[in-house]
């Protein structure tokens, strides 16, 4: 009599799951239900969107906003919206669909009267919009393939880029190699230097990159990588002035190619404390003579799991092209004054927050990011820029 | 003397790369701020700026130019 109550307990047992599983085929439990349904509907990962404005001050010799023989006033201002929408396709494609705005006010193509204005005739405004689409397919574990392509208008400008990319990574992952190939081809008007236009031109920019990447230890990462962009074409905006001995002002006068060469060291380094460094230096040549040194450090500290403060300095050191001058004979078969291209040093120092929070309802968390940089060069060039950053991960 | 040191220290960190290790060890690098590269919008926002301020755009495998015609 005693063996009853568990010989009953034993079926019971037995028979509730099979009851629950077995007479219902929809109820067997599957891996897509633990994995998820591999489906190729659209599903939106991540929506991002970052406004940043910028407040510049300075002087240049290609300005036309002052003396004849200048230098004249680089003052501008831009504000920079940008969003940018993840979207994914199953487990193995990945669309990022981005799209960065800049409305710009700019001393030097607003000094005319009336507005004869390189960037916008319409308006004391410019507004410039892109529209890039990257397509990413991952074909294992370790492999993936991606193709962009993407749309520049300006009101005098139209750009249209489109590249390929290849990503592998090696020895369980310790190692990534990484390759790229992109075009761009741009189509502008061309512009006396009175700022009346002169038809339309052309020019095209054609880059390559190999990069690697390293797992050096459970809290180092390493990256080298390689780049180089060939431009042909009309290779200035063709609105900037030269001085001239004559007393005058002239055009730009550059060479119709240019090759660029970068290289790039890159370490990542995680601190005891709960903080991060990261420093990243490059070096770029090219045969217009320029040669620059880049170096860059930020220092990152955690405050609380989903908060952490960082701050950078950026130093930038330049020699210019042998045909940088700010009085340029008038038979000079090359001349440019534009002090972009002069030999300058320039420094950043910024600050940023980065915090991510929880929130109730579709998305699982909320990323946001506050951001301050300082730019300044010894040749008078000065800019503030704010930035912020709010982002939606699904 | 100084360049000697330079080679055994990249000679350290080559030794010390060929080691493998192992993806339960590398929680601290998934961190963010840890990632080599910035957010993208971020990226874009850095990269336009020093392109069009310097004359040493380019060259890294990132689009140069395309825009303001200053490059």
């Amino acid at each position: 009599m005693r063996a009853w109550p568990f010989f009953v307990l034993v079926l019971v047992a037995y028979v509730a799951p099979s009851r629950a599983f077995g007479d219902d085929p929809s109820s067997v439990i599957v891996d897509s239900d633990v994995l998820g349904h591999d489906t190729m509907r659209p599903q939106v990962a991540t929506v991002t969107t970052r406004l940043s404005a910028y407040s510049q001050y300075g002087t240049g010799y290609q300005s036309k906003s002052g003396p004849l023989l200048g230098p004249g006033s680089e003052r501008l201002t831009v504000l920079q919206p940008q969003a940018e929408v993840v979207i994914t396709q199953g487990n193995r494609l990945t669309h990022r669909i981005w799209i960065p705005i800049d409305i710009i006010t700019a001393a030097s193509p607003n000094s005319w009267q009336p507005a004869v204005d390189v960037m916008s005739g319409a308006s004391r405004k410019t507004e410039a919009g892109s529209l890039q689409w990257t397509t990413t397919y991952k074909a294992d574990a370790s492999s993936q393939v991606s193709a962009t392509q993407g749309l520049h208008l300006e009101n005098p400008f139209r750009s249209w880029n489109a590249g390929l990319g290849v990503q592998h990574a090696f020895a369980d992952q310790n190692t990534v190699f990484s390759a790229g190939f992109a075009g761009i081809l741009d189509w502008f008007d061309r512009f006396y230097v009175t700022g009346a236009r002169n038809g339309r031109t052309q020019r095209s920019s054609t880059m390559g990159s190999v990069g690697l990447t390293q797992v050096l230890t459970p809290t180092t990462i390493v990256n080298v990588n390689y780049g180089l962009t060939v431009q042909v074409g009309e290779l200035g905006n063709t609105w900037n002035a030269v001085p001239l001995a004559s007393g005058e002002r002239g055009p730009e006068l550059l060479p119709s190619e240019r090759i660029r060469h970068a290289m790039v060291g890159r370490m990542a380094q995680f601190l005891p404390w709960n903080g991060a460094v990261r420093l990243h230096y490059r070096l770029y040549a090219d045969d217009w003579g320029i040669l620059a040194h880049s170096i860059e450090g930020r220092l990152m500290q955690r405050l609380t799991p989903r908060l952490y403060i960082g701050a950078l300095y950026r130093f930038h050191t330049q020699t210019g092209p042998s045909f940088f001058t700010t009085r340029a004979p008038v038979d000079a078969p090359l001349r440019v004054a534009d002090s972009d291209l002069a030999p300058l040093d320039s420094h950043t120092i910024g600050a940023k927050l980065v915090g991510d929070a929880r929130v109730n309802g579709m998305a699982q968390s909320l990323h946001y990011e506050v951001g301050y940089d300082r730019y300044f060069r010894t040749n008078d060039l000065r800019m503030d820029i704010v930035t912020c950053s709010i982002g939606l991960r699904f | 003397m100084k360049s000697r040191l330079a080679l055994l220290i990249l000679l350290a960190f080559a030794v010390e790369g060929c080691a493998a290790v192992p993806q339960n060890r590398r929680a601290r690098l998934a961190d963010p701020m840890m990632s080599l590269d910035d957010e993208p919008l971020e990226a874009h926002r850095r990269q336009k700026l020093y392109d069009s301020r310097e004359g040493a755009a380019g060259g890294d495998g990132m689009a140069s130019g395309g825009g303001c015609g200053c490059q």
